[in-house]
């Protein structure tokens, strides 16, 4: 929605500017499951006057409908797909505007290490393909700061973690990252507070959850960290924001300032005289354009060039809401 | 394999495996009673257990608290706590008590094999969670701070908090009086009487389908005083919080001999601390794999767990 | 550990009343029901009104007939598998007749549940011992004599006044029983311990503490010596001296000679003689039945 919205905002804007309608968005909805998408996939490639894709906006369906996409030759952005593996398919239409989930355990270790400042940290995960990634990338980027480690079970698994929280607070550690979903992160922050433990925990975006709160009630979870791959939305630039706002009656959300440079990429494309296919992939593997929340150039795998690649730290608040702390430094 | 942390944090796992220990106990026991009645795994006991735990967090909800409220007075707590517990026992009993009435009952008077009855028992599980999610959008429901935990003991790194206290004495407050209930009365005397021989029992008066109520009953009780426990200890619930505690409480039923009282509490507590002794020393991953060759170690030279197996025998 | 509870042939579940399939008559028919086949008999405690019961193909009683009086020692005699036990096990509600009716009081008993039955005044014990074994053998007693007590389970879980009077009550009962059947001394004793001759009577002070009109007996002297019987014989006398109404089944004839007022002799599942030990003894069918069987091993 917030992605459909970014996007339909920067067609009417271009429209608008042009005095008329030369371009025309297709909306084609998925659902976001991945058995429905190849079916809308196909009848999209059938449409030859369609030039470009801004999506698919979630993982699963990506790798359902991309092989299609590739076979027909459209190039498309996908402004919010964060798994690591969709660009080693080589699929050569394939191009992220955002950074991947691979990003997010540096960005979290950078947290702790550089804004934390944290001397002794404890990682944790759930055992689950998201949540050891993250931690073993925790792990590995603060080495020696690692002052204790442990796993959990998987969310709905477990709900007393005495051992686990003993083990924090026996170990030292100012700052906790876990790896891992937010009922479980909710538990151990109830818990850990419950044990007197003062310090931060930290987390990846599987724990951005109203769920967290409620688990760990608004005043334990307050000063929670959670990383996004992301930018806040609010902080994007130009007039976007107050545009959006005027446009849509609601606040601009998570990825909607993306989708919306994703559509000015291809519109941009357009304007250069790129009408095929053909020619707007060529152009957008070669751009370099400055948009509201990010500026994209894109690498041969079609991620973002790494030196573009933000992941945000957000925080939450007494009322159990997350807002957005800071861009991540990355040193 | 960290034994040292072991030796260093000793206290403090054995009084956290103790407190979580006790809610195995009580809730393991309404897997024995009905076990030592009726031969019966009821694995719906799992959501007799979980209605408890709504229901005192719907009482609470009725004065508006919630996982962020402020946390009251002394004696409004006090009364609050209460009141969850009478909510809780009442909506376990009654759970317990439907279960058997809808459940079994039916498949008892029809005689069917111990194969209907365990299909039913998983049946009736599965209907009360897989409903309750639906009711509640299968999210977390919070629970309201009555009891902010504050240490009471300190010992080195050993720190008892009240609340740990608190699950502790009552649940062998809830022992103890469930043991003398059973051993003492005339209703306790049937139960045993019904589990030691069933029809002699019946042909000296004793109302078969009435103990069996009674006994669905006591265990729905317990289970209900466990439900609270564990709100307050975890501080959430959701519609899927009783499997997995079910599934721990009843091999602790097992372990210490099933159908056995006194070994549903022995059970319990050990479960409890030996999970945490295998968190600390192997990881927390590891902590049911080593309460599961535990059970498997002692079914091997115990075949009928710590204590022995019947109900009767829980005296001895 | 107690070996979990097997169910014998002889004893099934109450669903396996069910099992003995074939015409089952009426449902439970009130108290005064004169039945079908025959009237009433007048002053009768119990009446057996031509009870038929079938297993399958085993017909194990075929027209039994007959009716205890208040007051009398009534024998049921007859070679093994002649019936007698599962005439017990249709008195008691073990097994509910084929066709026919039993009647305690007037009252049709056929078709009531058996906890109901015992708590209408029939009692019994059992040709194989069935005692609670890991209770002791006071609990055993009490448990025969909670059948008539009234604790509610809030009453039970509160320890109300009453429940401590029904249990003093139910104790002291218990007690004044294992006296009488002279096992006092052994009243702590888990009852899986007690000698074999100590179970039997055991048996009776629970089944007594029922508070019966009618003592059902079955074999309660198998495996006793000349002493123990003579003992079991005036504890019979001073039971029915009690003013409870005793049904014995023996194979000991001379203890059933001795102690019996009236005798009727089963085989085959068929009532094959009735009357006074004297007149039985001498009854040509019956010695015919007993024929090359020593009459006290039988
Ligand atoms: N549940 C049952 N199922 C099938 N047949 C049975 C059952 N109970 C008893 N019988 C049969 O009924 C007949 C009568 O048995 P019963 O036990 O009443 O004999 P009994 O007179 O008590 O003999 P005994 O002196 O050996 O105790 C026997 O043939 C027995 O096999
Ligand atoms: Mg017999």
């Amino acid at each position: 929605m917030n992605i459909e919205q970014g996007a339909e905002l920067a067609v009417v804007q271009y429209n608008d500017k042009n005095g008329k309608d030369c371009v025309t968005i297709k909306k084609f909805d998925s659902q976001g499951k991945p058995d429905v998408a190849p079916g809308l996939a196909r009848q999209l490639v059938t449409d030859k006057k369609i030039i470009g894709i801004v999506g698919p906006p979630f993982s699963g369906e990506s790798e359902a409908a991309n092989p299609i996409f590739n076979d027909a030759g459209i190039p498309l952005i996908t402004p919010s797909a964060t798994r690591v593996s969709l660009s080693s398919h080589g699929w050569k239409v394939f191009h992220r505007a955002v950074a991947n989930d691979g990003a997010q355990g540096p960005g979290a270790a950078n947290y702790i290490k550089n804004v934390l400042k944290a001397t002794k940290v404890f990682v944790a995960d759930d055992q689950s393909a998201y949540g050891a990634g993250l931690a073993d990338v925790v792990k590995s980027t603060l080495g020696s700061l690692v002052a204790g480690t442990d796993k959990t079970d998987a969310d709905g698994k477990q709900t007393d973690f005495s051992a686990t929280v003993n083990k924090i607070v026996q170990s030292g550690a100012t700052a906790f990252f876990y790896g891992g979903y937010y009922q479980n992160a909710g538990l151990l922050r109830k818990q850990l507070t419950a044990a007197n433990w003062k310090g931060t925990l930290v987390a990846g975006d599987g724990v951005d959850d109203p769920g967290y709160a409620t688990a760990a009630g608004n005043d334990a979870a307050a000063g929670t960290i959670v990383t996004c791959p992301c930018s806040p939305a609010s902080k994007a630039g130009g007039s976007f924001v107050g545009d959006y706002k005027t446009k849509w009656g609601v606040d601009a959300g998570t990825y909607s300032d993306v989708a919306y440079d994703a559509m000015n990429i291809f519109l941009k494309g357009i304007d250069g005289g790129n009408t095929t296919p053909d020619k707007m992939l060529s152009y957008i593997n070669s751009v370099n354009y400055s948009g509201v929340a990010n500026t994209y150039k894109f690498t041969s795998t079609g991620e973002l060039d790494p030196s573009l690649i933000k992941v945000w730290a957000f925080k939450f608040g007494t009322d159990g809401k997350t807002a957005p702390d800071q861009e991540i430094p990355k040193s | 394999m960290n034994f040292v942390g072991l030796l260093h944090s000793l206290g403090p796992l054995s009084i956290a495996g103790l407190a979580q220990g006790a809610i195995y106990a009580l809730f393991a026991l309404g897997y024995t009673l009905v076990y030592g009645v009726l031969r019966l795994i009821n694995f719906a006991h799992s959501e007799v257990f979980l209605m408890g735990a709504y229901a005192a967090l719907n009482v609470w909800g009725l004065f508006s608290l919630n996982q962020n409220s402020a946390t009251p007075a002394t004696v409004v707590v006090i009364g609050l706590l209460m009141l969850g517990l009478v909510a809780a026992i009442i909506a376990s009993g009654a759970t317990a008590l439907v279960v058997e009435l809808v459940a079994y009952r039916p498949l008892r008077r029809r005689n069917a094999p111990p194969l209907a009855f365990l299909i039913t028992a998983i049946g009736a599980s599965l209907v009360i969670s897989e409903a309750t999610g639906v009711f509640t959008h299968r999210s977390i429901t919070g629970v309201p701070p009555l009891i902010r935990p504050a240490d009471v003991v300190t010992f080195g790194n050993l720190h008892i908090t009240n609340l740990q206290v608190l699950i502790i004495v009552l649940a062998l407050v809830m022992m103890f009086g469930l043991d003398r209930f059973i051993n003492t009365t005339r209703l306790g005397r049937g139960i045993r009487a019904v589990a030691q021989n069933p029809d002699s029992a019946a042909l000296m008066g004793v109302n078969k389908n009435r103990v069996i109520s009674l006994v669905f009953l006591l265990g729905g009780l317990m289970a209900g005083v466990a439900a609270v426990m564990y709100v307050l200890k975890i501080g959430t619930v959701k519609f899927d919080a009783g499997f997995d505690l079910g599934i721990v409480a009843f091999t602790a039923a097992v372990l210490g001999g099933i159908g056995n009282l006194r070994g549903a509490l022995l059970g319990g507590l050990l479960l409890g601390v030996v999970e945490n002794y295998a968190a600390e020393v192997f990881g927390t991953e590891y902590r049911r794999v080593i309460v599961f060759v535990l059970l498997i170690g002692v079914l091997m030279f115990l075949p009928t767990g710590l204590l022995g197996e019947s109900l009767g025998k829980a005296r001895a | 550990m107690s070996e979990p509870y097997v169910e014998s042939p002889e004893w099934e579940d109450e669903a396996a009343r069910h099992r003995v399939d074939e015409p089952i008559p009426t449902g439970p028919a009130e108290p005064g029901d004169t039945g079908l086949v025959q009237p009433t008999v007048p002053g009768a405690l119990l009446e057996v009104d031509n009870v038929i019961l079938r297993f399958g193909g085993v017909v194990a009683l075929d027209q039994v007939n007959f009716a205890l009086r208040q007051g009398e020692i009534f024998g049921l005699i007859g070679p093994n598998g002649a019936g007698k036990t599962t005439c017990f096990n249709a008195m008691t509600g073990v097994y509910r007749p084929t066709s026919g009716r039993i009647r305690f009081r007037g009252q049709v008993i056929s078709g009531l549940k058996k906890h109901e039955i015992t708590r209408l005044g029939i009692a019994r014990t059992f040709q194989n011992i069935r005692l609670f074994p890991e209770m002791t053998a006071l609990e055993n007693v009490m448990v025969g004599a909670d059948a008539h007590h009234k604790t509610s389970v809030l009453g039970a879980l509160f320890r109300l006044p009453r429940h401590w009077r029904e249990e003093r009550q139910g104790r002291d009962l218990a007690m004044r029983l294992l006296e009488f059947v002279g096992i006092a001394d052994r009243a702590g004793e888990v009852s899986r311990n007690l000698a074999y001759g100590e179970q039997r009577r055991l048996e009776i002070a629970r089944a007594l503490a029922t508070n019966p009109t009618l003592l059902c007996l079955d074999e309660p002297a198998a495996g006793f010596n000349p002493a123990e019987k003579e003992r079991l014989l005036g504890l019979i006398r001073q039971i029915r001296d009690q003013g409870v109404t005793v049904l014995l089944i023996e194979h000991d004839m001379r203890l059933v000679m001795g102690v019996c007022d009236r005798i009727v002799v089963l085989e085959f599942g068929k009532k094959i003689a009735e009357g006074a030990p004297a007149e039985v003894r001498d009854d040509p069918k019956v010695i015919a039945a007993y024929l090359g069987v020593p009459a006290d091993v039988a």
